[in-house]
């Protein structure tokens, strides 16, 4: 795993590298990794159900000594869900006077859980004044490190997988804010990024690998680098994804179901 | 019921072998198989025109929450057609291609040629950055279909359009949601989003059936596939006399539980 404080230039041009330097695109890898998942459930047998389904997310991976309380908090959850909607605006090179009206504007036409409006809703105007200014500043960091996005590229936003396993008894769940390059390719082409309005702790690692493996299941392509921008300090922290760190993230998810 | 009903994980070369894989022939309903469709259904009470698709099937007979465009509505039908520009004879980047879509259909409204209620009527009221959210939400969609599509050898259109069937003297529609249509509407695909419901099988047997009676000579396509990215799966039924048939009775069932909740609403 790297570490780059402060990248310059485009984060997403970084992270892409030269084309001539990507490996060949790898179909094979996902089934065996889905059959060692779907071995180490089936051996839990009973414990699991499938009419109360066991969903694992990102947050399950991360060990709660390492979790960021900051970012659970409501607060925390409010500005980070505004600013993936910046992701999603940034990605299509919407440029915008005042991040924060438009980060709130595409939230709330996005159908946003009732909880964090109501807590959006109870802010008085100096709650939302803070607000406007971490947005706006989250945004800005935000702004420079995506720079320009050329149209040619295939990014999607806010890619959910939502992948059954055991017969449905476990429910992998994650969101990518932004993934960059098709699984169609002869290459590894697939950069998923993560963007966290935190500073990057140490559980960083295993929510790199939980993308990169959710991202392999659900395609049957390992995607070729998955990374983790913070818009509160402007730090990269990238990985190449392999066997070993797609095997990391399987023994992850298998601790989580245990447990 | 899984029977005639096909499960493989999602992947290029799963994609290929069921899009390309399809069988040579499908069954044609005759004339005899309409008429004993449109006697069932409407033997269903019903107090107004009614539509049956796969959703409600999957939904057993529910009705939906009243209709409200979100960007999530909205991205099948910006992202459709900016695939069908994206590669038609003057290709653009699909990202344009979306923004081309909004941009037309804004045009509608300025010039006065559309509804109330219609997208454009919606996305014309919309804030720049809601219409950008959108826009991101159609390039995800249509980013999706892409992947699905250039995973067959064979020549694919993106639909233009779902197919309807008027069901004679039942004062019912039947709908069949399709996205990509490849080899001459031999084999259908359906992009989904989420998880499948358990009950996806019915629905996709509904959308086969449908499908074939809304087809004028009543051919059935030879595979009605449903690929759902987000879970990572492929479910496809053939379209053979057993599938249609049970195409139909689901169609019918949810008729028959949406007479029913009707009824029990209106109690």
């Amino acid at each position: 795993m790297t570490l780059t404080t402060t990248p310059t230039g485009s984060i997403l041009e970084a992270l892409r590298g030269d084309r001539s330097e990507r490996p060949r695109r790898d179909t094979e890898t996902a089934a065996g990794l889905r059959a060692i998942l779907e071995d180490g459930l089936c051996e839990l047998g009973d414990r699991l159900s499938r009419s109360a389904p066991l969903v694992v997310t990102a947050a399950s991976v991360v060990r709660r000594d390492d979790a960021i309380d900051i970012a659970r908090a409501p607060m925390g959850r409010l500005r980070g869900a505004l600013v993936a909607q910046l992701v999603r605006l940034g990605a299509l090179e919407h440029r915008s006077d005042n991040a924060f009206i438009d980060a709130l504007r595409a939230w709330r036409v996005d159908q946003p859980a009732a909880d964090l409006l109501q807590v959006f809703d109870d802010l008085d105007a100096d709650g939302r004044a803070r607000l406007a200014t971490e947005v706006c500043a989250h945004g800005a960091t935000l702004d420079r490190a995506l720079g320009a996005v050329p149209a040619a590229w295939s990014v999607r936003t806010a890619v959910r997988t939502r992948l059954p396993l055991a017969n449905g008894a476990v429910v992998l769940r994650d969101t990518v804010d932004l993934v960059v390059g098709a699984s169609r390719d002869d290459t590894a082409s697939t950069v998923l990024v993560d963007v966290t309005t935190s500073p990057i702790g140490s559980s960083a690692a295993r929510l790199l690998r939980y993308h990169a493996l959710a991202q392999c299941l659900r395609t049957s392509v390992v995607p070729w680098r998955v990374a983790m921008f913070s818009t509160a300090t402007g730090e990269l922290v990238t990985a190449d994804v392999d066997v070993t760190l797609l095997g990391a993230a399987v023994d992850d998810v298998l601790g989580v179901v245990r447990q | 019921m899984t029977a005639g009903l096909r499960l493989e994980t999602l992947s290029p070369s799963a994609l290929a072998r069921v899009i390309d894989g399809a069988p040579t022939e499908g069954f044609v309903v005759s004339g005899a198989n309409r008429r004993a469709l449109a006697a069932r259904l409407g033997a269903v009470p019903t107090d107004r025109h009614r539509r049956i698709d796969a959703w409600l099937v999957e939904r057993g007979g529910e009705p939906a929450t009243p209709f409200e465009w979100t960007p999530a509505a909205a991205r099948r039908i910006l992202g459709n057609g900016a695939l069908r520009r994206a590669t038609s004879d003057r290709p653009v980047a699909l990202r344009d291609a979306v923004r081309d879509e909004i941009d037309d259909l804004l045009c509608r409204v300025a010039a006065g040629r559309s509804r109330a209620g219609s997208l454009g009527a919606w996305l014309a009221n919309r804030h720049p950055a809601e219409l950008a959210l959108v826009q991101a939400c159609a390039v995800d969609w249509a980013t999706g279909l892409a992947d699905v599509a250039v995973a067959t050898a064979a020549d694919w259109s993106v639909a233009t359009a779902d197919a309807y069937y008027d069901v004679e003297r039942a004062r019912t529609t039947l709908r069949a949601r399709r996205d990509l249509v490849v080899g001459d509407g031999a084999v259908v695909v359906r992009l989904r989003a989420g998880l499948p419901r358990r009950s996806a099988g019915s629905g996709l047997r509904a959308d086969l059936a449908a499908a074939t009676f809304a087809d004028l000579d009543g051919r059935a396509p030879r595979r009605y596939v449903g690929v759902w990215p987000d879970a990572g799966v492929i479910l496809a039924v053939d379209g053979t006399d057993t599938s249609v048939r049970a195409g139909g009775r689901v169609l019918v069932r949810a008729a028959i539980a949406r007479s029913r909740l009707g009824g029990q609403l209106a109690a």
